[in-house]
């Protein structure tokens, strides 16, 4: 219990400190990217010996990022803006801006014009993406992006490097799935602070060294035995839930996140890459085999709620805890269908609205607590 | 020479253009609610989706933006929005959006009926938002969406694989549609359809550029109003013969020196953004009353669709306002602002539009630099009414009308 | 046998509520202050039950706090969140209740309650202030009026105004330019109760409303809210004389299951 304990220490260190380990990372050497959600193959910068952190926005208010953008868009993107206008992204030497909604959309050109000193990387993910031309496509807009990181980083890369890259990534992503499971199955030793920082911390570290202490961790959480438990288990859903003050909520209450269908957990990892095929393929084709998310065309037309309830029963929750990002519409918008199926279904949920803002929970307090007593 | 005997006689019969445009509008839908009751499928399309392919195939289109555009004109808007709402869609949802959910959902809506969608049809050039809203009509009606994906541009010009990716989508889309209709994908005819399309899109565009005389011989609000028959009617010959004929009557309205807009012209600005439909008139007064009249719309001329092949219709339909870089959406509007001679430039942020929005304050930002002009910018919607305030958007056009008084007494005293 | 004594005290954000039950049934005592968390108000309305009632806390076998305040009272045995003390509380003053539509001070809830009085389903604002006691106090101000007025002001109203913003600082500037063109202020008053019916009537349409419809917290006294919300919602709307208290009543009757509970 104490390994735990440490490893988890290890894991918050790194993920309350992402300024720490880009300092770090410069100081050795090396060359940063960021990443801005969602879907950016992060094997293509760590093909090139580069290291990709992921930008998520940080807590607090837009201020200079208010010159840019009105006031109804999210959080999310406006303090990444916010972050760069700080020079707080500075040391990086190049951004991977998405295009996968409508306010990443228009902040591709304000990051573009506002923010001259880092490099800027463009990348559009076609929607049609299962389609073999959909394929190629995602392939052609890979390699583009490739080659700009590839001058960045003065190194050509060739297939050997993105088939390991794409080895190390398949790894860490099991790693973070099995551990998603173990953490469910054991609250006793992982809070949910403590599960979001283990997560949180793979986007600021080198994903090989990220691996290797989760897989220790998993070993050990898979050693505990099962303990009785009087809280109970929810599926999370939206875009990010790695707020301390808000999960810390959670552990109030004894709610125990069982599985999660969040954008900046599970959703990011729960497919890998072929190591069969050519690499730049194979990423695309990971990328075409995603699904059951908002912000992603779903030529099913009904997968992501039933996805939800999937998760719920193999996962065993009780319900779902839904929190909304403020502002997002492709989760407004997927929310009445999902909570349509849950009703059919008999599974409860409650929705508690976010953003990077918030500073006193309140609301969400009560209406957790009351989730909880519901159930 | 067929087509200038009709256009004389529409003249000799002095049905006013806007009343003939209006009546091609009511025709589709008539068309849609006819094809309907045959037993025929319908779709619902959105307004960049290339209306050739489905025209081609004589599948009858409804347009569910200009329903939603003609519902919150006639005051149904928030009554459709709260039933959205109710349904558990968020109001940070673009109006448009919730209005026609509500409507597929089966709200009861006597402003602006149209048939329930056998088939969708989705093209998210104009936002991700259509993507969405799309496929939960689909969920809603059981029924088979048909998507063409235009990703995003950050350069000025849509790349190779942009167009061949595209033109995929489109091969695919033709496929679909022919199982749909029953009927064979005619080459001859889509040539003709698309002959049909570049001409309207040319009339329109020539009408349009009437706004740059000075005084200009229309209202440039008037463009809101006649651009529903370049969404929902480019395709047919008639669309082009009345905007030809709208534009006789503006070229006449020169030679005689009248206009639509009625009142003293004493400044001239751009709107940049979509109208707040329920609200034209609150718009309209203070413009009125400062005598400013609206001589560049962004909106209308977005869909001038012209090109010679296929390639140049997929890069035509890569150019829509939300899916342009900055640097061309600037271009675009500081070229209308120039050419049609504008002294400030009147900014609309509309909540409905986070794409359109979303980079608006730089645009203001380079207006200003790059124009020399006053620009102003007020908070609105398309759609709901609840998202606008009469008093700030008096008060907006107000400092609007005083700086561009303050720039032309300094370009007076200049001269 | 001797009376078990409960409390049951909701700190809200601007008054705080304290009820004592005597064995789960009889209400012994009531105050309500009008200053909620941070303040001297959860003391000072402890202390007025107390001397009301002649008891003093050893008397108290629980005291359980719900509302905002509810983790700064020391002295409370446990604490529940509002939602289910407004349900239960609901339930005891009028048992037939199965919605309970509550309209606070900075938040607004509907609460879907089973046959016994336990919470099955709830949803909050979000967002914003629309639809909370929070706008009423805005637009009193405006209209240069007491909260407690706007009631029988209302019902003086001859001529429907709609007042549709859905922003809380929109609606002033319509209300300030009805004013300049000089609408009744009557009028606008029942235009304002309309808009709180109408953000809160969507709130309450979203969860589903079963009968009967209760509805309880500060703005219940407003009868003017309260039909402007039976209009929008097309059903009977119940209220009670102690509907302000209805979260402290509940936190006093959690108080007395735990009591017997641990018994």
């Amino acid at each position: 219990m104490r390994r735990i304990k440490n490893i988890i220490t290890q894991f918050e260190e790194i993920s309350n400190n992402p300024k720490k380990q880009l300092d770090n990372f410069i100081s050795e050497g090396k060359k940063v990217i960021g990443c801005y959600p969602y879907y950016v193959p992060e094997e293509l910068v760590y093909a090139t010996g580069m290291i990709p952190m992921g930008l998520w926005g940080k807590l607090g208010s837009p201020n200079k990022s208010k010159e840019y953008f009105a006031s109804f868009y999210c959080s999310l993107v406006q303090m990444n803006l916010e972050m760069a206008l700080n020079g707080e992204l500075d040391k990086l030497s190049g951004v991977i801006h998405t295009t996968l909604c409508d306010t990443l959309r228009p902040a591709s050109q304000n990051f573009r014009v506002a923010v001259e000193n880092i490099p800027f990387i463009f990348m559009a993910h076609p929607q049609n993406r299962k389609k073999k031309y959909g394929i190629n496509y995602t392939a052609e807009i890979y390699s583009k992006v490739l080659d700009q990181l590839q001058e960045i980083a003065s190194y050509k890369v060739n297939d050997d490097d993105l088939r390991h890259a794409i080895k190390v990534y398949n790894e860490n992503r099991k790693a973070k799935r099995e551990f998603v499971k173990l953490a469910g199955g054991h609250p006793e030793a992982v809070s949910a602070v403590q599960r979001s920082s283990v997560l949180k911390s793979s986007y600021f570290m080198e994903k090989a060294t990220h691996t290797k202490m989760l897989k220790e961790l998993n070993v050990l959480l898979s050693e505990l035995p099962v303990v009785e438990w009087e809280g109970i288990k929810v599926v999370t859903c939206g875009i990010i839930a790695d707020n301390i003050e808000l999960l810390k909520i959670f552990d109030e209450n004894k709610i125990t996140i069982a599985a999660d269908d969040v954008a900046h957990e599970s959703r990011s990892f729960r497919i890998d890459a072929s190591l069969e095929e050519k690499p730049i393929i194979a990423l695309a084709r990971q990328f075409a085999e995603q699904g059951q998310d908002p912000i992603l065309y779903d030529p099913l037309i009904n997968s992501r709620a039933k996805h939800i309830v999937n998760l719920v029963k193999s996962s065993k929750a009780h319900g779902v805890v839904v929190i909304m990002m403020t502002f997002c519409d492709p989760e407004e918008m997927e929310f009445p269908s999902m909570i349509q199926v849950l009703n059919n279904e008999g599974i409860k949920y409650v929705k508690i609205s976010y953003d990077h803002q918030i500073k006193d929970f309140g609301q969400a307090r009560t209406s957790l607590q009351a989730f909880a007593d519901l159930i | 020479m067929v087509d200038n005997i009709k256009v004389v006689e529409n003249v000799k019969n002095s049905r006013p253009a806007k009343e003939w445009l209006r009546e091609i509008v009511d025709k589709v839908y008539a068309e849609a609610w006819e094809a309907k009751e045959k037993g025929e499928l319908i779709g619902w399309s959105s307004s960049k989706f290339p209306a050739e392919i489905a025209e081609t195939l004589g599948l009858k289109i409804c347009y569910p933006e200009n329903q939603a555009a003609a519902i919150s004109a006639k005051h149904g808007g928030q009554r459709m929005c709260e039933y959205a709402e109710s349904m558990g869609y968020d109001n940070d949802i673009c109006g448009y959006a919730r209005i026609s959910l509500a409507y597929a959902a089966g709200a009861k809506c006597d402003e602006k009926s149209m048939p329930q969608p056998d088939f969708l049809l989705c093209c998210n050039n104009i936002c991700n938002c259509m993507t969405k809203w799309y496929e939960n009509i689909a969920r809603m009606h059981n029924i088979p969406l048909i998507m063409i994906d235009v990703p995003y541009n950050n350069t000025s010009e849509a790349s190779e694989e942009n167009i061949k990716y595209i033109r995929s989508q489109f091969d695919d889309a033709i496929e679909e549609l022919e199982k749909i209709s029953g009927r064979k994908f005619d080459e001859r005819k889509f040539e003709e359809v698309c002959s049909n399309a570049n001409r309207t899109a040319k009339a329109w565009l020539k009408a349009c550029s009437y706004c740059k005389y000075v005084p200009s011989p229309l209202s440039g609000f008037d463009l809101f109003n006649h651009m529903a028959v370049v969404v929902t009617a480019r395709c047919r010959r008639e669309s082009s013969e009345a905007f030809e004929a709208l534009t006789k009557e503006y070229e006449e309205s020169v030679k005689n020196g009248t206009s639509t807009w009625r009142y003293d012209e004493n400044y001239r600005i751009m709107f940049e953004g979509i109208p707040c439909w329920p609200e034209l008139r609150s718009l309209f007064t203070p413009l009125k009353q400062y005598g400013i009249n609206t001589t560049a719309v962004v909106y209308a001329p977005a869909f001038g669709f012209v090109y010679d092949n296929m390639n140049e219709m997929i890069k035509a339909y890569c150019k829509a306002p939300n899916s342009v870089c900055i640097e061309t959406g600037v271009e675009w509007r500081e070229s209308i602002c120039r050419e049609n001679k504008v002294d400030g430039v009147l900014v609309h942020y509309n909540r409905s539009c986070k794409p359109w929005s979303g980079y608006m304050p730089e645009m203001e930002r380079r207006f200003r630099n790059d124009l020399g002009v006053g620009v102003v910018g007020f908070d609105g919607d398309q759609a709901d009414p609840r998202n606008f305030s009469n008093a700030q958007y008096i008060t907006r056009v107000q400092g609007l009308f005083e700086i561009m008084e303050v720039k032309r007494k300094i370009k007076d005293e200049k001269n | 046998m001797s009376d078990i004594f409960t409390m049951g005290i909701d700190i809200g954000s601007t008054a705080s509520k304290c009820i004592i039950l005597k064995n789960g049934q009889d209400i012994k005592a009531k105050s309500k202050i009008n200053a909620g968390t941070g303040t001297s108000g959860p003391d000072r309305v402890i202390n007025s039950v107390l001397n009301a009632s002649n008891l003093n806390l050893n008397n108290i076998s629980f005291i359980m706090a719900t509302g905002y305040g509810r983790n700064t009272l020391q002295i409370a045995h446990a604490e529940m969140s509002e939602l289910s003390c407004h349900a239960y509380g609901a339930h005891f003053q009028f048992h037939s209740a199965r919605t309970v539509i509550d309209i606070g001070g900075q938040d607004a809830k509907v609460l879907r309650l089973d046959e016994n009085g336990m919470l099955v389903n709830f949803v909050m604002n979000d967002k914003c202030a629309a639809g909370t006691g929070r706008f009423l106090d805005v637009m009193a101000r405006v209209l240069e009026v007491n909260i407690e007025d706007l009631e029988d002001l209302s019902a003086k109203s001859k001529r429907d105004i709609t007042i549709s913003s859905t922003c809380t600082v929109f609606a002033e500037s319509e209300v300030i330019s009805q004013l300049a063109s000089n609408a009744d202020k009557c009028d606008i008053i029942r235009g304002i109760h309309h808009s709180v019916a109408s953000r809160v009537g969507a709130l309450a349409r979203r969860i589903g409303l079963k009968e009967d419809i209760v509805m309880t917290g500060g703005v219940a006294q407003n009868k003017g809210v309260l039909s402007a919300l039976e209009g929008e919602l097309n059903y009977k709307i119940h209220t009670f004389e102690l509907a302000q208290y209805t979260g402290a009543v509940g936190a006093a009757l959690f108080a007395y299951k735990r009591v017997i509970k641990n018994s």
